[in-house]
Formats: C-alpha cells, structure tokens, sequence
C-alpha cells in the first residue's frame, strides 16, 4: 500500500485555530471525517487553543454583559436547536451531507462535477468531481491552490497514487494530468482557487465549454 | 507532498525528550472547576456557576476576537454569542473527552469564520463538533487524549519562539502573511517555524505511551 496522503501540518493547524478558508476548511473537514488519527490530533489541537486562550491577557467587559446573556439564554428556553437537513448523497463523509447539491454537469466523456453549496471566499469554491475508471482529466494547471480529497475509487498522478480518505494540495506550480486507477468512478472533494488553465492546443480548443 | 507522521522517525529527532515526559505538573485545581461548572449548568441551568464560568471565559474570548483585529464591541458581542452557546449547549459536553478551556475554544473556533468573514453566507461553516461520541480508536489514538497535564509539560518544552508562533496561528486573522509581517520573516521561514513546532509539539504528546 502506498504512503497516506495527509494535509500539511500548517494547513491542519490552520483548520484547527479555524482561519482556513471555509472552502478549504471543508475538504479538510471531509478528510478529517475519513482519517481518525487526523480527526484526533486536530481535537488535540482544540486542547492546544484552549491552553492559549485560558493564558490570554483578559479584556474587561460591560458589567451588564452577564445580564444580557442571561436574559437571552431565557427568552430561548424550551426552544430545540434547528438541526441542518442533510443532502440525498449518503455515500459523502458526514461534514459535506450538511450542505445542498447543485445539479451535476458533464464535463466531458466518463467526467461530470456538481457544486457543493458550502460557503465561498472570493473565488474559490467546493465542487464534486466524478471520473470514470481509466479516464484521466485534460491536462492543467492551477490559478491557484486546488484541495483535493478522494472519497470513493483512487487517481493516480504522474507519481503518486491517491486513494480513499488521501489529501492532495496541488498549486500554481503543478502541472496535473490526474488519472482513475480504481475500477469504479473516482469520486472526489475539491476546493478550487481561481480558473483551471488547462495545456496544450486541445486543452486551449476546449478550454471556453469545460466549467468548473 | 507526502506526510507521513510516524512517530518512530520523529522521535528519533527528538529523542532526549522522553526523560522529560515522566516529570509531571498536577492538574491545575481550575481545570476540574471549570469542567464541573459546565456540567452544573447542563444538569440544572445553574445560573451562579454560568456567572462564575463568564467572568473567567468572557474577558479571554473578547482578548480572543481582539487578537484577530476585531474591534472592542465586535469582540464583547462575539463572546457574549460564544457564552450563549456555552449555556445552550453545555449538555453536550463530556469531561472525559475534552477540558473546559479546550471545549469553549471550540465554540470560539467555530464562530470565528462568521464574525470575521464579512462574505460569508447563511450556509454552515465546517465546523468542529462540540459533542464527541465517536467510536472506539485504536490504542495508539487513545494516547493521544487530552490529558491537560500532559499537554502542559509538553507545550513548556517548545522554544520560545515556537509557541509565539502557535499563538500567532491561532489567534491572527491570515496567519501566515500575518506572522511574516509582524515577525518581519519570509513567508518560508514562518510556515517552517510553524512546522517544527508542530512536529516537536507531535513527537512530546505521542512518544508518551498514555501510561497515567
């Protein structure tokens, strides 16, 4: 079996003080949903914060603060927590069932993508991507970080082989030609930054009709 | 990139550190206090232990929000919201699995991308869950649980340097940029900085069998 694909520490520690992007933060959230120890280890983090923020220099409030709250706290009382639908995809990791699904989209032969509903930073949003087996995507390279995280099936770049549960950052430097090695569709998570440009004079023909 | 996390290969970096590790502080008598005070509040809505547990954690979460630019008024808002939910859902909370600080930097965590990101739309954000009923782990994840006491030796053997840039990560709105500048150090040398600490911070809390 090959090396475990994790994230790296500083974008797991990023994900953990919560100043990641929410794009990113939540195919880091559906890793973390497939990869205990991970899952783990960024609850060791909380521990972490929570360590830092009881040595913080404390910041008087408003004496009537306490009041405020407590009145709030009553007026909610007996009243049940809405709990957020969850989407018909049942295969998906828990943290991505919370958001809606737009409609898939062919992209291509044996390739088709929907958007997750989850919040956007700028340009950067969350998409599924679905490649069927022995289908690799165009040749590309970035506008800006792409996350990836495999939840079905597995892909194979150049060098190195993704499979279920494995995180791939790829960024502006990498020229990425992504191939399903696995004997099902390859069903992915991916947080894209900025347009996907993709290679070569087939790439640049079809470039204007492929939207992600 | 490939991240493997065997503890074998880092401890061996590390390996003077094991002798420190038997070395133990007490737990600190406020932990279980504050741990008793959310479990009040959840078994009878004690509004006495609330005052007491607002009066430690309110000022710290107003530092908290400071700390990532906000202004004072945004700050004692967020942390009256994050004390609200400390009394809504206090019932989900399990001193076993998480302390009192660690549990309410969580609620922060979580709030935080709502506050600071004026874009963010009325979608939920990938958030940590509060509750914890996850299922069993395998030994080596279960040595890795929040023992406070065991965090505290451990955060006390990182360099100076090294916890100013936890801090820095956990509590700075875009961090990295951010610590470069206030540290006036290429963006590398932080996100290494950061890396180290993390490995070190890693290598202290798995090397510890979980022996008590």
């Amino acid at each position: 079996m090959s090396a475990r694909h994790n994230p790296s520490e500083e974008r797991l520690l990023a994900y953990a003080a919560g100043t990641l992007s929410p794009p990113e933060a939540v195919v880091v959230a559906a890793h973390l949903a497939m990869r205990p120890e991970n899952d783990a280890w960024v609850r060791q983090l909380q521990a972490v914060g929570g360590r830092l923020l009881d040595e913080l220099e404390p910041a008087a409030m408003p004496d009537d603060a306490l009041a405020r709250v407590l009145a709030r706290a009553e007026a909610d009382a007996g009243q049940a927590l809405a709990s957020t639908p969850l989407n018909d995809m049942a295969g998906l990791p828990e943290p991505l069932r919370r958001y809606a699904l737009g409609p898939w989209r062919w992209l291509g032969p044996g390739m088709r993508a929907r958007d997750v509903h989850a919040p956007r930073d700028g340009d950067c949003r969350v998409i599924l991507l679905e490649i069927g087996p022995g289908r690799e995507t165009p040749k590309h390279t970035h506008g800006g970080v792409e996350l990836t995280c495999v939840i079905h099936g597995a892909y194979a770049t150049e060098t190195e082989r993704f499979d279920v549960g494995d995180f791939e950052e790829a960024d502006t430097e990498v020229l990425h030609q992504p191939r399903v090695v696995s004997p099902d569709p390859c069903l992915c998570v991916v947080a894209l930054d900025g347009q996907i440009q993709l290679d070569g004079w087939l790439g640049k023909l079809i470039q204007p009709f492929i939207k992600l | 990139m490939i991240q493997t996390f065997t503890g074998t290969v880092l401890g061996s970096m590390y390996g003077q550190v094991s002798d420190f590790q038997r070395i133990r502080p007490p737990v600190t008598p406020a932990d279980g206090e504050y741990d008793r005070l959310i479990e009040a509040v959840a078994l009878r809505r004690d509004r006495e232990a609330f005052a007491r547990l607002f009066e430690h954690f309110a000022p710290r979460l107003k530092a908290y929000l400071m700390k990532a630019g906000a202004p004072a008024g945004a700050a004692e808002d967020f942390a009256q919201d994050a004390m609200l939910t400390v009394w809504r859902k206090a019932e989900l909370f399990d001193s076993a699995k998480a302390r009192a600080a660690t549990w309410i930097f969580t609620i922060a965590r979580n709030r935080r991308l709502d506050v600071l990101r004026q874009d963010a739309r009325r979608t939920p954000m990938p958030e940590i869950e509060l509750s914890q009923d996850e299922p069993e782990r395998p030994d080596q994840i279960l040595s890795m649980s929040q023992d406070a006491a065991r965090l505290k030796t451990a955060m006390a053997r990182l360099s100076a340097d090294q916890i100013e840039v936890l801090r820095l990560a956990f509590f700075q709105d875009n961090p990295h940029s951010e610590i470069a500048r206030l540290l006036n150090l290429p963006l590398g040398t932080v996100k290494s900085r950061i890396r180290k600490a993390m490995i070190k911070l890693r290598t202290l809390l798995e090397d510890d069998g979980g022996e008590a």
